[in-house]
């Protein structure tokens, strides 16, 4: 039971129960106020008249003190505390995560929403975002590879440097054609080097291996190696999709659909002698469902320690029964000089 | 209480009563109640000192040695015990419960009365009228009434001593000896007294508890009446209610006292812890 007084809460809230003990009581307090005591048996009560004296008055009061104090100790059983949390969280040293990003032409097909490369660019940020405590780097290829952002736990970076993936530009930059294994060498040799507990490569492509001087068999190796896991994933509808095939004269890219060819056997190879696991992104939907399985495959474990500083707070309500009924009492004996 | 602790308890009384009214008592009721009038009984020799004015003359020459007549009082009075038996008797803090005082002072009235040839006869009375029992006389009778008074469980509590008065008028043809014996912890009583008291040879026995007169400090306590059954918290340190308390018996008393001066009547009050013998003697002493 929590929040009944701010941050105080009862340990054994039950005890609480006792004060509904309390009106109960009091009634029969009430009832039975002349019975159950010594009586003093008197020929003419009325000789007495009719005096309210102060005493007469405080009785009332004294048992009011009792009832009180009988709540108050109910109170008390209840271990009212107020509790203070210090949470520490010991960051656990999460795993090392480089997104291997095919830019080559054809991510720019329109099968997905509104094309390969923006839709990834999308999940691709939500994924890091989900994901704190892990250390990102982002690899781009085509016909060659290189690094855009190390590994990083600078997550603002490494979402903008996604954001900012422009393909009209790398498209000047790179060679073009699609070298998976130069993208996923590098992304290797970025990685080797991290003492992340686990180190993952995310492998995306929309094609087959078609160029670049590194085997995509023999950056498997490399990631088998250094105990880098791969997953992969496949961009694009079965069949055929809508893709860029030529230039304009104006810069614009002229589309036709073409059949999408994927090498599932290697990129599932990869997947598999690496650990990892290989997907196929059909659609936008897909690809989200894609990242949130990665999600789930690579739990960072966070230790996080809470500390509970409790402060009991019986005491005060104790205390005040005590003396209450110390009170109580001492005027009964001293004072009042009666056993009421 | 078995019959056993009853007889035992009724001849404790008649004991301690029985020797007072023989030897204190007996000779001042005898005068303190005077019969109607003296009637013949015996002719006696003459001896000295007796009144020339009672000698019998004809017996006298008859025998021609000088003969007294002797005249005995006609008395055969009646004596009416009137006996108020409300709970507010069971009290008493000195030694004895008013209750077991009355007890006493009726015993010595009723064998004073059997001893000088009287009949007496009992009203038991709280809210209502407990027991009567028809003016006898006899020591056997007399046992009975104090039987009646140490065993008699009343029905009611609360007092109600005009009703008793009526009651006792209303069954007395002739004049007679009428005690009425109580606490008058009452009110209202003092009209029907006149009516009883002008018939009657009227006394009333007041009987208190020295406590009923002055409350001492005894802190908060719960007192609870006898006769109303009624519990109050009452601060007895207060002075002011113990000088209301005392105020209160003052009243009653001499309401008590008027009543009965205003009716012609006598009276005694006796606390528990007083010698009622004492009271009653100076009393008797009093009427001669």
């Amino acid at each position: 039971m929590k929040n009944i007084f701010g941050h105080t809460q009862f340990e054994t809230p039950y005890a609480l129960l006792l004060l509904l003990l309390v009106p109960i009581l009091a009634i029969w307090l009430y009832k039975n106020r002349y019975n159950e005591r010594a009586k003093f048996l008197y020929s003419n009560l009325a000789a007495f008249g009719n005096f309210k004296t102060l005493k007469n008055k405080i009785i009332p009061v004294l048992a009011g003190f009792l009832l009180l104090s009988i709540a108050l100790i109910s109170v008390g059983i209840a271990r009212p505390r107020s509790v203070d949390v210090t949470a520490k969280t010991k960051k656990t040293k999460g795993i090392d995560i480089m997104l291997a990003v095919d830019v080559s032409a054809s991510m720019l097909a329109r099968d997905l929403k509104p094309n390969r490369l923006e839709a990834l660019k999308k999940t691709a940020i939500d994924f890091i975002k989900k994901r704190p405590n892990d250390r990102f780097g982002v690899v781009l290829y085509a016909g060659e590879a290189f690094t855009q952002v190390p590994i990083t736990s600078d997550h603002r970076i490494v979402m903008q440097a996604i954001r900012k993936i422009n393909f009209r530009q790398l498209f000047n930059q790179l060679d073009q054609g699609t070298a998976i294994g130069m993208g996923l060498a590098t992304a290797v040799n970025r990685l080797k080097d991290s003492k992340a507990k686990s180190k993952v490569i995310i492998l995306m492509t929309d094609g087959v291996n078609n160029t670049g001087e590194i085997d995509p068999n023999t950056a498997l190796e490399l990631a088998k190696e250094f105990g880098i896991k791969v997953y992969t994933i496949g961009l694009g509808t079965n069949g055929y999709a809508p893709t860029p095939v030529g230039v304009r004269p104006d810069g614009s890219f002229r589309y036709q659909n073409a059949k999408v060819e994927i090498d599932e056997n290697l990129l599932k190879k990869i997947a598999q002698e690496t650990g990892g696991k290989y997907f196929r992104a059909t659609d936008n939907q897909k690809l989200d469902k894609i990242y949130k399985a990665i999600d789930k495959l690579e739990k960072t474990e966070i230790k996080e320690t809470k500390y509970y500083n409790y402060k009991e707070l019986y005491r005060p309500f104790v205390l005040s029964a005590v003396l209450l009924i110390f009170l109580v009492g001492i005027l009964r004996y001293t004072w009042l000089k009666s056993f009421v | 209480m078995t019959t056993k602790d009853i007889l035992k308890k009724v001849r404790k009384i008649e004991i301690k009563t029985k020797r007072l009214s023989d030897h204190i008592f007996g000779g001042e009721y005898h005068s303190s109640f005077k019969g109607r009038g003296m009637t013949f009984s015996e002719v006696r020799p003459y001896a000295f000192g007796d009144d020339v004015r009672n000698i019998d003359w004809n017996v006298t020459a008859r025998y021609r040695t000088p003969f007294i007549k002797v005249f005995e009082e006609e008395r055969e009075l009646t004596m009416l015990l009137a006996v108020d038996i409300s709970a507010s008797q069971w009290f008493g803090t000195r030694g004895q419960l008013k209750r077991e005082m009355i007890t006493e002072i009726v015993a010595t009235l009723a064998f004073s009365a059997t001893q000088n040839n009287d009949k007496v006869g009992l009203v038991l009375y709280s809210d209502e009228i407990e027991l009567f029992i028809p003016p006898q006389k006899g020591r056997s009778h007399v046992l009975r009434i104090i039987r009646e008074l140490v065993d008699l469980k009343p029905k009611d509590t609360q007092t109600n001593t005009a009703k008793a008065l009526k009651f006792v008028y209303n069954i007395l043809k002739k004049k007679a000896i009428v005690f009425l014996i109580s606490d008058f912890i009452d009110q209202n009583y003092e009209d029907t007294l006149k009516i009883v008291g002008k018939k009657h040879d009227l006394t009333g026995v007041m009987v208190y508890d020295p406590m009923e007169k002055e409350m001492p400090d005894l802190g908060l306590i719960t007192i609870k009446d006898l006769e109303t059954g009624q519990a109050a918290f009452v601060d007895t340190s207060n002075s002011k209610v113990r000088r209301t308390h005392n105020a209160h018996f003052l009243k009653r008393h001499n309401y008590f006292k008027k009543a009965f001066q205003k009716a012609g009547s006598g009276i005694i009050w006796v606390p528990t812890n007083g010698s009622y013998i004492k009271k009653m003697l100076q009393y008797f002493n009093a009427r001669n």
